[in-house]
Order: C-alpha cells, then structure tokens, then sequence
C-alpha cells in the first residue's frame, strides 16, 4: 500500500517552471529523502505535498485519497521546518497541543498525546518553557513532538537537522532513525547531507531542476546511478571524472583506452541495453576507493596536492600529467605526502562509463554483486 | 628636586586606577550626563516651574500673586474645564480605534500583491502631512455649502449637518480627522511588527489547523504585542495631547463644545492672559497623562527584567 503519491505533477510560480512533472510512491512505513542541489524544488514538493503550495496540475494522493485540493491540515501531514517555527509566546506544551486544540480534541486526549511525545523525545522536563529558552537541539525536538503529537499518516521534514552543530545533527540523526523504526509512519526528509541521506533513507530521490533523476535504495545510488548527474551527485568526496575512447566491443564487455593512463586499456561490463561504437567517446567515473591499493603495473600517473588524513581514511587530492583532477582514497597509516608522484591503477569492475548524454552504458561489479546478494 | 616629576606621574596613575576601578559606574554617567542636563533645562524644570504658577495670579508681566489653590476651585466650578475633560475622554475612547484600524489595514497592505507598493504608499500619506493640513482638508471635506460629503450625500436626498458648527456633532468631526493620521502611524507600527514574523510559524500554524480569525488572534497578534504597545502609547498620548486639530477646525466653538484640556489652556494663556489658571490645566492634564508614562514605565521595567 502506498501512503503519498505523485502522479505527473507540476508547479509553476507565474511563467516560472518549478516542478515539471514528478511521479513518485511512498509506500507505509518508508523513509523517503529528497536530495538535489539548491533550488531544484526539493522543498516546493513538500510543501505542496503538505497543502502549503497548490499543485499546478497532476494527481497527488495520500493514504490512496485525492489530495490535490484538500486543506492542508486535513492531509494526515505535518511537517517540520527547518526554522522549527515554534509559537514563540507559548510553552512547549502548547506548541505541542496547538494542533489538537484547534481541533477540539478532549482535554485528557491532548494531555495524554502530549505527554506521550515528550517522553519518546525526553523533553518532559521543557514543557513549560518557552522556545526563546531552550538550546537548538531542544527546538529541534519540540518542533518534531509537536509533528509526532497530531499522529500524522505521513511526517514531512525539510532540512531539520541543519541548523545544529555538527555532534548534535549525529545525535538526532540517530534518534529521527529510532522514532522512524518506533513509530512506523511514513517520513520524507529533504537534506543537503551526503550522510543523512546515506544513513536514514529507505529511498533516496535525486531532483535536478524540478525533475527525478533517479530513485532507489541508498547503495542502488551509489554502485548503480543511472547517468552522470546521479553519480557526481552521491557520493563524499565526488567521483573522478576522465575522458576516454571506445577501441572494441567484444560481447557484453567494452574496452576503453584513457589518454591520462596510455599502457591500461580499461576492460568494463556494459548494460544489456547499452549501445556502444567503436571510437565513440565516453567519460569514466571512479570512486576514490576503486583505485587498487598497491600500484602495481600499469595506472595513472598523479602528482599528489594535498592529503586529508581523517584518522580512519585519508584522501588524497592530485593532478594527472594531463592536468585533470582527481581524489584517491589512501591509508590513513601510510598516506602519501604532498608533491610525491604516485601510480593509481583502476580497478575496472568498478569503473562507471557515460555515454555523452551523461547516460550510464556499464554495470559495474559493486551493482552486480547487490544484485547477487538480493537474489 | 628630583622628586617633582614623579608626582604628577603618580597622581595621574592613582586617578586612572581610581576611574578604571569604577569605570562600569562612572562610563554610563559619563554618557547620561549631558543628555541629563538638556532633559532637567528643559523638560524637567519648565514642568516645575509650571506646576508652581498653577498656584499664583499672573498675567504673563507685571508681579505674580500667591492664591494658594484658588484655581483648582475654580477649575472645578468651570463648566468648560468639564466639557473639555470629557471631550478629551472621548478623545481617548475613539482614538484607540486607530490601532484597530491599523492592525487591519496593515494586515491587508502585507500582501504580496502587484502594486501593493502604490498602496502602501497611499497609506503613508496621512502620516507624511501635517496635522494643520489634514485639519484643513477635514474642514473643507465637512463644509456644508461646498465640502465633499455635502456634494455626495446631497443627490442621494441625505441632508448634511452642519458638522464643525453643530455642538454636539463638532468634537466627533475633530476625531474623525484626528484618527486618519493616527491610523497611518499604527499602520506603520503593525506593518514593522509583521515584518518580524517568521512566516514558516505562520504557515506551521496552518497546517495545525488554524486559519481566519483564530489564526489572528491566537499567533499573529501576540507576536505583535511589542507594536501594539507602543501603537497604544503613542495613541493615549496622542489623545491627550490633541490640540492642533481643535485650533485649526473649531478654535474649540461652538461655545466650547469642543474644546479640549490642552486648546483650553492655550487659550486661557495665550489669548486671555491667565497664566497661572492655564498653568493648572496643564497641571491637571499632566497628572492624567502620568497615569498612562506611569503604566509605560513599569511596562518597560518589566520587560527588561525580563530580558536579563
Ligand atoms: N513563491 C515562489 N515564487 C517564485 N519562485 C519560487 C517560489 N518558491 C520557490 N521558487 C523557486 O522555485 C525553485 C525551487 O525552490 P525550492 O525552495 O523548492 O528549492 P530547494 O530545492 O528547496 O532549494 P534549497 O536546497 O536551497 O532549499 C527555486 O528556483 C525558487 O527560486
Ligand atoms: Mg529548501
């Protein structure tokens, strides 16, 4: 059963196309995040999703009931603000009862509920304070009990981690999971998070100018985008970028030579429906990681710039001879230092092949062994 | 000899310790200082002054006579003191109209309208002009021969009184005029006061269900207790203090029916040359007003302790 549905729908502010055309399910219980970059309409579908913004045309059903033109506090929604947008003259308690208030729920009712939501969010000991009291990560967990207090069908959140500091945006991280696993709603959560997204999404949509990319589960995104977008997209730090050339296609593999690894002709399994030409050109796209660890034999070589050490890894920033930028995953124990000349070698089965369009033409092996595990 | 130099040197170092000691004390004085001398020159001394001529016989020259509170007596068996004490209770009681007003006309200017700019601008306009010209403009607009309001209610068979001339009509005339401007300058207030809502609790408290009215009243409004406050204040005081709308419109007629606490100690100054009755109409106009900057004080002293 799916819970929200968007079947072709469109926003346009005056001549201005926002959203064109989105379909989109959710079914009950999943944990749905919007990633894209700025302004590519992730917070315009929430709110037209919640009742804020009138939807310019197409379907949007919730709970398998026409929504399109219902009010917005009667959609079974609530959403939570990346400003949280407490009341700011009442306490946490009336923040957290306005809803049922207004709709004239019994007095013991909203105590109960409210009560309810403070413990699951431990704020009981905050309910008579008022907002301009309380810390961030506090607002934060009133604004999400005062979502969890109307018992919506589907929890709409937009960026409400990013106001915080980098410890307490873990911490919540891990407790909008727990509240996710305990309260079993449904929840789309918008984020500019490589990790949030990573982390807490059962699927992950990728928008670029009011359109989907792509949807799929976190690692589908990440050993299978579907074009080039996607793939840059997901991802920290980014996928390297090299320009290539087609020299054979022999069955369901196609060699690839790379001008900035001249002695390594890149062997990469194709997608069945790929079609691929001789002498055409392709662009390559590496991981950080799927460069093989112990240069050995033939690679690219690249004059190492700078070196992250994080501890557990350490990345590794550098040009090729041919100028092109790239980012190797190092040891963290034996990093490579600044100025030194190291060989990368490519890992092929990992390799992802674009064709111009930014379509992807390979199956890489990270894709095929999901593939095998799922099966 | 040699010794000499060093005492100055020392001085100055025991007075610099002394004011660094002190300094969080002796700065803020140091600040308040001169605007402290210029309010005592003259606010607080002139209010002084004035209330001890409320005591005395004087014509403005030549010597001042101590009555004791001859004045007062005879303020209180002045009808026209009375008519005007509760002409300026209707002042005040009307007056406050304007912030209503003004919360709603500023509800509608903050829109995101084409053209709400002109609007806007449209609505300032009261409050840009002075309040001699939108006496006179009210005065024209009432005039029973040629005004406005004569020229439209004629053909529709209505007969126009007489307003500014008619006794009992002439003070609500005044006010009328007096709540225009008024009502631009609460525009202005609530329209700042509206600026500074967050329009995501706005839209947090339409998703939770509360549109129309009880969205007014329960999260627009007490987010703009800070511009009521002040739009009431200044309202009070405005209501209190009319005087050059009664100067330029009736000059308080007919017969005083108009007339208002502080025209009324204007004209007993300045045209009939009783310095110390009019001294103690200011008086008593004072006392009244120290009941509101009383309230406004305490206010204030409330809320900054509350900030602390
Ligand atoms: N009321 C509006 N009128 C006109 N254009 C709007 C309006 N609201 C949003 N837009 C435009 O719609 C586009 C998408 O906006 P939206 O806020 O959905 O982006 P977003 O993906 O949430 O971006 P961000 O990640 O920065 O929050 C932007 O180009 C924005 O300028
Ligand atoms: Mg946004």
């Amino acid at each position: 059963m799916a819970d929200v549905v968007l079947k072709n729908v469109r926003k346009s502010f005056g001549a201005v196309d926002v959203i064109k055309g989105v379909d989109l399910e959710a079914r009950h219980g999943e944990f749905v995040v919007f990633v894209g970059p700025s302004g590519c309409g992730k917070s315009t579908l929430l709110r037209m999703i919640c009742g804020l913004e009138k939807i310019t045309s197409g379907q949007l059903l919730i709970g398998d009931e026409d929504m399109s033109d219902v009010e917005a506090s009667d959609r079974g929604t609530a959403m939570v603000f990346q400003s949280y947008a407490l009341y700011p003259h009442m306490t946490v308690a009336e923040n957290m009862s306005f809803a049922l208030r207004m709709a004239k729920a019994p007095r013991a009712e909203v105590d109960k509920r409210v009560r309810r939501a403070a413990e699951i969010l431990q704020i009981t000991h905050l309910l008579d304070r008022k907002p301009k009291d309380m810390s961030g990560g506090q607002r934060q967990r009133v604004a999400i009990g005062r979502a969890i207090v109307r018992a919506p069908k589907v929890f709409l959140f937009d960026e409400p981690l990013s106001n915080l500091d980098a410890e307490l945006r873990v911490q919540m991280r891990v407790e909008l999971s727990k509240l996710h696993n305990e309260i079993g709603a449904t929840m789309i959560y918008v984020t500019h998070d490589q990790v949030e997204a990573m982390t807490m999404a059962d699927k992950i949509v990728v928008l670029r100018d009011g359109l989907i990319e792509q949807i799929g589960s976190p690692l589908d995104l990440y050993t299978a985008p579907d074009n080039r977008f996607v793939a840059g997209f997901i991802g920290s730090p980014q996928m390297n970028f090299l320009q290539g050339q087609v020299t054979g296609v022999s069955g369901i593999e196609v060699q690839v030579a790379v001008p900035d690894a001249p002695d390594h002709i890149l062997r990469v399994p194709l997608r069945r429906t790929a079609q691929v030409q001789v002498g055409q050109n392709v662009t390559v796209g590496i991981r950080p990681e799927h460069f093989l660890g112990t240069p050995e034999g033939p690679g690219l070589e690249v004059r190492i710039d700078v070196v992250e050490n994080l501890g557990g890894i350490a990345y590794a920033y550098g040009k090729t001879n041919a100028g092109q930028e790239l980012i190797l995953k190092a040891e963290s124990e034996r990093p490579p230092h600044s100025g030194m000349v190291v060989t990368a070698s490519i890992n092929d089965a990992y390799c992802h092949l674009f064709d111009d369009a930014g379509q992807t033409l390979s199956t890489s092996a990270g894709a095929i062994r999901l593939r095998d595990a799922a099966a | 000899m040699a010794d000499l130099p060093m005492m100055p040197a020392q001085r100055t170092r025991m007075t610099t310790s002394f004011f660094r000691k002190h300094k969080l004390l002796l700065m803020p004085l140091a600040f308040i200082a001169p605007a402290f001398a210029m309010f005592s020159l003259f606010v607080i001394y002139p209010i002084i002054q004035s209330i001890g001529l409320s005591f005395t016989q004087w014509q403005g020259i030549g010597p001042k006579t101590w009555v004791g509170l001859n004045n007062y007596r005879m303020l209180f068996n002045d009808a026209v003191f009375w008519t005007s004490l509760m002409n300026n209770v209707y002042w005040l009681v009307l007056f406050l109209l304007a912030p209503v007003f003004g919360l709603f006309v500023a509800l509608f200017l903050n829109q995101t309208v084409f053209g709400i700019r002109l609007v806007k601008s449209l609505f300032f306009f009261p409050f840009v002009v002075s309040q001699i010209v939108v006496g006179i403009i009210f005065a024209w607009f009432y005039d029973p021969a040629f005004g406005l309001l004569a020229t439209v209610l004629e053909p529709i068979g209505l007969d126009m009184p007489p307003i500014l001339s008619d006794e009992t009509l002439a003070t609500f005339g005044i006010i009328l005029a007096g709540l225009w401007p008024q009502t631009a300058y609460c525009m202005i207030l609530y329209l700042t006061g509206l600026n500074s809502v967050n329009p995501e609790v706005i839209e947090a408290a339409r998703l939770d269900g509360a549109k129309g009215w009880q969205l007014l009243v329960k999260i627009v409004l007490p987010q703009l207790r800070a511009a009521t406050f002040i739009a009431l204040v200044v309202t009070i005081i405005g209501a209190l203090r009319s005087f050059d709308l009664v100067a330029v419109m009736t000059e308080g007629g007919p017969y005083n029916s108009s007339n208002v606490l502080a025209y009324y100690m204007y004209d007993n100054a300045i045209f009939r040359y009783r310095m110390g009755y009019a001294s103690s109409i200011a008086t008593v106009l004072f006392l009244i007003m120290n009941v509101y900057i009383v309230w406004f004080l305490m206010r204030l002293w409330n809320n900054e302790k509350g900030t602390r």
